[in-house]
């Protein structure tokens, strides 16, 4: 009977002190298996997919990067209102202003396999690919044009990088004069 | 060129088409694109020094559809799929008019006459519909709501209302559905020194120039000839004037 009774206390403490320490056991092992899963490589899955941001073809931005990233819906809005409603359409120097939507998508215009530019409706398109991410709704594109206007091929960061159009005179390799105006700095403002 | 000739170049605000300057642009574009292109500052605001304006020879014998079709192609309109025909934007409109006991007929192109005290920009609840200093009416379609009150004030019937979602817009005339727009007078060809599409196919029949500047071709034109506007009695100053009308 006694045996009995201090086989079944003894059982019982036993039972009860493992109860009690199993579960600190357990959250200290998932609290450690949780800071190894932060450092490991596997970090990228828990965060979502990796943005691909468009190589730039090696120019800059109008501001650093970290600065235009943050900095450029003011500076559109900003650029919009001087625009449209004042008429300046350049800066002092006679350069496009810095927050000219047509100049954000000459020089980051995205081609897809078939070498034609991707349309707003893509992931690819280079708005989309940060503001799909960020859950960002712009509405920039129903009225304005997601891709380079026809001409606008001969900007220089859209594969013509590496041509000298200073020597091109308006006539020759097909190019009208709409093209030149293009390519010359001082009337590229808003024109076509 | 003779140093007349160059002086009128100077002034940059010959903008006649079929007179000298305008010559040259057809002679050596490229060259003329750049002189013009210096018209004004693009750096400074417009200023309210300047008011553009046309002078529309109805006595001309010019098809105005080459107007319609040059506006068309300019701004890229056009380019609804679902829209009825009456729902379509139109800039420029050939209205015909025919006076029954004589017979005459005459048509003549109707688009947003720019006025000086716009009605347009008077009921704008959100400022959308604006004019510039340089006296071009226009409408801010980042502040445009759709209500189209403007539609219903504007007396020349010039707005219309975009019903559709539209894709390939030109880079220059931004446009979308919810919006109402008219015509700008080409205002992104005028800041870089160039004529309206209109003016520019009208074979002299539409005079485009400053009407605070009397040395202006169509200051001259109208200080010669006269000019006449659209329902004067509501006392708008539309910057659209006609001749033969």
């Amino acid at each position: 009977m006694w045996l009995q009774l201090n086989i079944n206390f003894s059982f019982s403490s036993l039972l009860k002190g493992s109860l009690q320490k199993l579960p600190l056991s357990v959250a200290g092992l998932a609290l450690m298996a949780s800071f190894t899963t932060v450092n490991a490589e596997v970090e990228q899955d828990e965060l979502g997919p990796r943005i691909e941001i468009p190589d730039s073809s090696g120019k800059s931005c109008v501001l650093p990067e970290d600065e235009i990233r943050r900095k450029h819906p003011d500076m559109l809005k900003h650029d919009r209102i001087l625009t449209l409603r004042e008429g300046v359409r350049a800066k002092a120097d006679g350069n496009n202003l810095d927050g000219s939507l047509k100049q954000c998508i000459n020089c980051h215009a995205i081609k897809d396999d078939n070498d034609q530019y991707v349309r707003i409706d893509n992931d690819k398109h280079f708005c989309v690919s940060c503001h799909k991410y960020a859950a960002v709704t712009i509405d920039c594109f129903q009225c304005h044009r997601d891709i380079p206007e026809g001409s606008s091929n001969f900007h220089a960061l859209s594969g013509h990088k590496n041509t000298d159009f200073s020597s091109v005179t308006p006539g020759s390799y097909g190019l009208t004069v709409k093209d030149m105006a293009n390519i010359a700095p001082e009337v590229s403002s808003d024109d076509k | 060129m003779t140093s007349k000739i160059e002086k009128e170049d100077l002034s940059r605000r010959n903008f006649v088409f079929g007179s000298i300057a305008a010559a040259g642009l057809t002679v050596a574009p490229g060259v003329m694109l750049y002189q013009t292109a210096n018209a004004r500052d693009l750096s400074k605001p417009v200023s309210s020094k300047v008011r553009w304006g046309m002078l529309i020879d109805t006595t001309k014998d010019v098809d105005w559809n080459k107007c319609v079709e040059a506006c068309v192609k300019e701004h890229g309109l056009g380019n609804e799929e679902h829209s009825r025909a009456d729902q379509r934007t139109q800039y420029i409109r050939v209205v015909d008019v025919k006076n029954k006991t004589t017979g005459y007929s005459m048509s003549l192109p109707v688009m947003c006459q720019h006025c000086e005290k716009p009605p347009c920009v008077d009921v704008c609840p959100t400022g959308a519909s604006m004019k510039r200093e340089d006296g071009i009416v226009l409408v801010d379609r980042h502040r445009c709501i759709g209500c189209r009150y403007c539609m219903m004030a504007c007396p020349y019937k010039a707005r219309s209302f975009v019903h559709e979602t539209l894709t390939d817009q030109k880079t220059t005339t931004p446009r979308g559905k919810g919006c109402v727009e008219s015509c700008n007078m080409c205002v992104n060809r005028v800041d870089n020194g160039q004529l309206p599409a209109c003016v520019e196919v009208s074979e002299g029949a539409i005079v485009f120039g400053d009407l605070n500047d009397p040395e202006s071709d169509i200051s001259r034109l109208l200080a010669k000839h006269g000019g006449k506007q659209i329902r004067a009695d509501l006392k708008l100053n539309p910057g659209v004037q006609y001749q033969g009308i």
